[in-house]
């Protein structure tokens, strides 16, 4: 018997809907499983009960799955993913039916003996009996007795309509029948197309829940009316895994996310901010032409969205244009914002014409990036688009020649010769597309174009009725183009960019004219660029990358950052109007950018580019070099190593502050001898190129346990046996390490540091055994230390014990924060508590410091150490070494040498309330 | 990467989702069932509490585990979601002790395959993925061009939050917020907001 499984958010309903669906079974014994809610009383499903429920209630002949909505449908999904058997697997169907009546319906079945997929299909015409009560006409592509009639309806029921996937499996089952099978989407009443092509497949625009309408000719059409319609029961056989790299429809680019919203212009995502006070802000120009020269067809203003929000368009500039627009001269002063306006050096702005589209002058002016096209042409002083790319460009734009090509006025030389033409530029084309690396799937998608019915075999009809290769291709492909652009569906009508592309390039091929050069030096313009194009350019010569369209998450964009290729997209069409040769200088961090600018300008534009270089350069450069506070206070700033690779990766660093050993011991099935840990220790100096390296004893315990010394479970394992509490308890592993310590102390620099000490007694101890190694090792480097980690706040209030028996304390402020606050570090709860910022820990701080004195030297290793506002703190309260993660070097030395010591400051924050009343005086 | 470094992740992700449960929350109520914040909230606090008592000893077996314990504890959509991304995740770890950068790529890159097939969004649909692929693209292509891990993971958190923050403008076609249609629009997707505290935990902590 089959079984059956409820999957709903709430407990209380599935067992409702059982109870209900058990009264049509009188008595008869169904498998029937409940999976639904987290619990009794929290609405949710879960994958891993969803499993066992199916395990349960199959008896051998399968389950049928009924769901209620979103999750449920997804965990049920992700259960069939979970089960061991894949016998069983294949056994169940997930029923898209409505749970209450579908359970029923399927419970009936079942108690029948029925088979799963009559229960499913049970279930599925659940909704039978209520449709026809309430006049709503069923289904019609479960009515598959209609097939070979002409018009039979057939619902869409995948998810995302009939995009590639689907409509390609469905292209395939139609061409294998000896019929001519149309297609047409009855609720969006559109003509019928042939089912044969993908592309007109696509123009239906058939999404989920349109009903389309098939019919057939020919001696198959019975037979191929009946397999489309079966085929669409099925789902177009479209499957979770298949769905989403769907190549043609889907949108394969960021870009295209944009289309979601049908007031966005192409290829733009970015918060909206109405654009509208640009114009009205314009204090000389009269805007209200402007704004009506806007083309009817582009979005009004206020819909556009600008990613240009943080900078409102009124009057009150931001300094650096109101700089700019001072000393730009003529141009500037005026035009603001009046969309459209012509800005020539001059006369033009004075006048503030409303010619959308016209040019923006070279003299001295700059115009606003918006990212909406009508607004685009704001003349202001200043202009800003999105920056996409950082970095400072200055030069000379050039364009992507990527004007029409021309088609010329040739006579046909007959069908064949002028098809054979064609047929070789597609040849060509996809040898060149199927070259590039296709991450995106776009390329495949053009691809599937160059295969399809419809397109070719309207090209064939143009060459036959004696028109020549490039005519025959251009028309039809424009014909093609034209009808996604029709389409109301913005993915879809997005594709028509996909056709113009694809067949520009077989145009160029069958015309042998050279592909859009993208050879030019300096700051490339264009409107948008293909992923092709943008992986063609050539950093070398490509000084900057303007474009109109297109989104900083776009390909392009992020392309253009891999490259380093500074960047704005975003600028509107106005970009486009810029003369060849324009001197434009833009900072695509910012997204400022300015064309034609004065020497004042540009200067700036240059010392800014210097700075950053510079800037980059410096905090690189300098981080090898030592960090002195401003008033000459040497800050030693150490890389935290918890692997060989850290040590590799330890740039600058002035010696390995913390080298966490553990890293050798666990996940490992026995202890590393005493060879395996002098050669690892070796490897790690050698990386560190004879630079100090801090050895910290084995920190494992109750939290970080080793297989092979497994320890009875604690309550609380951090107030447990770890640290050196774990390796005094193991003193053969302890003297292993210790040993294979002082080896390596002969040989370079090494700091020995025990982790987690609580009484000097244990220091003592530690020290002894020490001791014992290196008379065992043979006699050391006088420059041998040893320290204690300052963690437990019984350790840092008695740091005057301690002190005589180390040359270094190092603060943990991890643990010590997460001691000294009682929260526990990992716990999000308590994350607010858990800041080593904490007055209660600045003051074990401080303490420590003080009873460091001056020869113990007091380091942090805590994450506090690489706190832009902590470094200052520490420093003032007497802490001289900070070691951080590797990465953080550069950025740690740039801190202390911004700061300089001053006492009296870090007293005030230890009497300070909280670590955000300190974090905030910080930060005045 | 090890384990420790993946069981820091996943506790800052933690950490990260449970400060800004609210927040989430708030999110979640302008367009859905004002449950994203508290779903990932309880879900997350169960991983923590496994991660401590469980001590998965592979970077594999700990994201096995976290997805695991996700789906039974998540609840809502973002349980199977998020569940099937770290074990489309842990499979692509592979049974190595230690990840290199370009295996955490190839990695993250099947967590987002993973979202995609389970939850069959499209970009532009307001949903995580939104974030998450842009996030993706820019580690593989940072990665590639050579930029090292640091710097590659942090222009992909750069690109996850840029994805996340246009999802503000977008109508929702997936799960709940779908039902408000045009409503969805002006309000940003909590899922891509999440998601980006994933990947936020990630610059900081694999960095190190």
């Amino acid at each position: 018997m089959v079984g059956l499984v409820v999957v709903s958010h709430s407990h209380a309903l599935a067992e409702a809907a059982v109870a209900l669906a058990a009264e049509m079974l009188h008595g008869q014994d169904v498998p029937l499983e409940i999976a639904a809610g987290l619990d009794e009383t929290t609405f949710g499903t879960d994958a891993m009960a969803i499993t066992e429920a199916i395990t349960a209630a199959d008896r051998g002949d399968g389950v049928v799955v009924l769901m209620d909505l979103g999750s449920a449908v997804l965990s049920a999904e992700l259960a069939l993913d979970l089960l061991d058997d894949d016998a069983l697997r294949d056994r169940v169907t997930l029923c898209p039916a409505p749970l209450v009546e579908g359970l029923v319906a399927a419970a009936v079945a079942a108690a029948s003996g029925a088979s799963r997929d009559e229960v499913a299909a049970e279930a599925a015409a659940g909704l039978a009996g209520k449709q026809s009560q309430l006049g709503t006409p069923v289904e019609a592509g479960q009515v598959d007795d209609a097939a070979g009639h002409e018009g039979v309806l057939l619902t869409v029921t995948n998810p995302h309509g009939l995009h590639a996937r689907p409509a390609a499996r469905l292209v395939a089952e139609v061409r294998a029948f000896d019929a001519k099978v149309e297609l047409r989407n009855r609720t969006t009443s559109s003509a019928w197309v042939p089912a044969s092509s993908l592309s007109r497949v696509a123009t239906l625009g058939a999404l989920k829940g349109h009903d389309l309408e098939v019919r057939a000719t020919g001696r198959q059409s019975t037979e191929a009316v009946e397999a489309v319609l079966a085929l669409a029961a099925r789902a177009f056989d479209e499957s979770p895994d298949t769905v989403n790299s769907a190549p043609y429809l889907t949108p394969a680019s960021p870009t295209v996310r944009v289309a979601a919203d049908p007031n966005s212009p192409p290829g733009f995502a970015a918060p909206a901010a109405p654009a509208a006070p640009a114009v009205s802000a314009a204090p000389a120009v009269s805007a209200a032409p402007a704004v009506s020269a806007v083309p009817s067809d582009r979005q009004p203003p206020s819909a556009a969205p600008s990613s240009s929000s943080a900078e409102p368009q009124t009057p009150t500039s931001p300094p650096f244009f109101n700089e700019i627009s001072v000393k730009s001269g003529e141009a500037a002063q005026e035009g603001r914002g009046s969309a459209g306006a012509a800005v020539g050096s001059g006369e033009a702005a004075q006048e503030g014409r409303g010619s959308a589209g016209a040019a923006v002058g070279s003299g001295a002016a700059a115009w606003e990036g918006d990212a909406s096209p009508s607004a685009a042409l704001g003349s202001g002083p200043a202009s800003r688009g999105v920056g996409a790319s950082p970095g400072v460009a200055i030069g000379a734009v050039w364009r992507a020649r990527a004007a029409p090509v021309e088609i010329p006025e040739i006579s046909s030389q007959g069908a064949a010769a002028e098809w054979a033409r064609v047929a070789a530029a597609i040849g060509t084309v996809q040898a060149e597309l199927r070259g590039i690396d296709d991450q995106s799937g776009i390329f495949e998608a053009h691809l599937q174009l160059l295969d399809d019915d419809d397109l070719l075999d309207d090209v064939r009809a143009r060459v036959a009725d004696g028109a020549a290769a490039p005519n025959a291709w251009a028309g039809a492909a424009e014909r093609v183009a034209g009808e996604f652009d029709a389409l109301a569906d913005p993915y879809l009508k997005a594709r028509a960019a996909d056709v113009r592309a694809v067949a520009d390039q077989v145009l160029r091929a069958i015309l042998g004219v050279a592909a859009t050069s993208l050879d030019g030096t300096g700051v490339l313009i264009a409107a948008d660029l293909t992923p092709a194009e943008t992986a063609g350019l050539d950093p070398a010569n490509v000084t900057g990358l303007l474009l109109a369209d297109g989104s900083p998450t776009s390909h392009a964009a992020i392309i253009a950052r891999t490259r380093g290729i500074p960047a704005i997209v975003g600028l509107g069409p106005a970009l486009l109007d810029l003369p060849d040769g324009t001197l434009v200088a833009f900072d695509g961090g910012t997204g400022e950018i300015v064309a034609g600018p004065t020497e004042e300008v540009l200067a700036q534009f240059r010392e800014r580019a210097r700075d950053q270089e510079q800037r980059r350069a410096e905090s690189l450069g300098r981080a090898a070099g030592p960090a002195l506070t401003g008033d000459g206070v040497t800050i030693l700033v150490g890389a935290n190593i918890g692997s060989l690779n850290d040590a590799l990766g330890a740039i600058g660093a002035d010696l390995a502050g913390l080298v966490r050993t553990e890293f050798l011991f666990l996940d490992r099935d026995a202890a590393p001898g005493v060879d395996e840990q002098v050669a690892t220790y070796r490897e790690i100096a050698n990386a560190l190129g004879g630079r100090r390296i801090t050895l910290r004893t084995l920190d494992v315990g109750g939290d970080k346990p080793l297989r092979y010394l497994p320890g009875p479970v604690e309550q609380n394992p951090f107030l447990g046996v770890r640290g050196l509490r774990h390796s005094l308890d193991h003193p053969q592993l302890f003297a292993d390490q210790l040993l294979a310590i002082a080896t390596v102390a002969r040989e370079v620099p090494v700091s020995v540091m025990f982790p987690m000490v609580s009484t000097v007694d244990e220091l003592l101890r530690a020290r002894q055994m020490l001791d014992e190694a290196i008379a065992k090792a043979g006699p050391v480097r006088e420059d041998l230390q040893v320290g204690i980690m300052i963690e437990v706040p019984a350790a840092a209030l008695k740091a005057a014990a301690f002190a005589p028996h180390v040359d270094f304390f190092s603060i943990g402020t991890n643990d010590l924060t997460q001691y000294t606050l009682a929260a526990e570090r990992g716990n999000p709860a308590l994350a607010r508590l858990a800041d080593g910022l904490d007055p209660g820990v600045l003051r074990l701080i401080e303490m420590t410091c003080r009873a460091a004195g001056e020869r113990v030297l007091v380091a942090v290793c805590g994450e506090l150490a690489a706190d832009e506002i902590a470094i200052p703190l520490l420093i003032d309260l007497g802490v001289r070494e900070l070691s951080v993660a590797p990465p953080l070097i550069p950025a740690t030395k740039e801190a202390v040498r911004s700061t300089t010591v001053d006492a009296a400051s870090a007293s005030a924050a230890l009497g300070l309330p909280g670590a955000g009343d300190v974090r905030a005086s910080r930060k005045e | 990467m090890d384990t420790a470094a993946f069981s820091a992740w996943i506790r800052e992700f933690a950490r990260l989702v449970g400060q800004n449960k609210d927040y989430l929350t708030e999110l979640d109520s302008a367009i859905g069932d004002a449950d994203h914040g508290a779903n990932m909230t309880r879900g997350l606090n169960a991983v923590v509490k496994m991660l401590d008592e469980e001590k998965p000893d592979t970077p594999s077996a700990l994201l096995k585990r976290t997805g695991m314990t996700l789906v039974s504890t998540v609840g809502g959509a973002s349980g199977p979601l998020y569940g099937t991304a770290f074990l489309r995740m842990a499979a692509a770890a592979g049974d190595a002790e230690t990840l290199d950068d370009g295996t955490f790529a190839k990695m993250l890159r099947a967590g987002l395959d993973g979202v995609l097939a389970r939850g069959k969004a499209q970009l532009g649909d307001k949903t995580m993925v939104d974030a998450l692929t842009p996030a993706v693209d820019a580690l593989d292509a940072t990665l590639a061009a050579g930029m090292p891990f640091p710097d590659a993971m942090q222009a992909a958190l750069r690109a996850g939050e840029e994805g996340r923050d246009a999802t503000v403008p977008l109508v929702a076609r997936k799960g709940r917020a779908s039902y408000l249609g045009e409503r969805s629009a002006g309000h940003q997707d909590p899922g891509a907001t999440s998601v980006t505290m994933l990947l936020a935990a990630a610059a900081t902590t694999l960095t190190a």
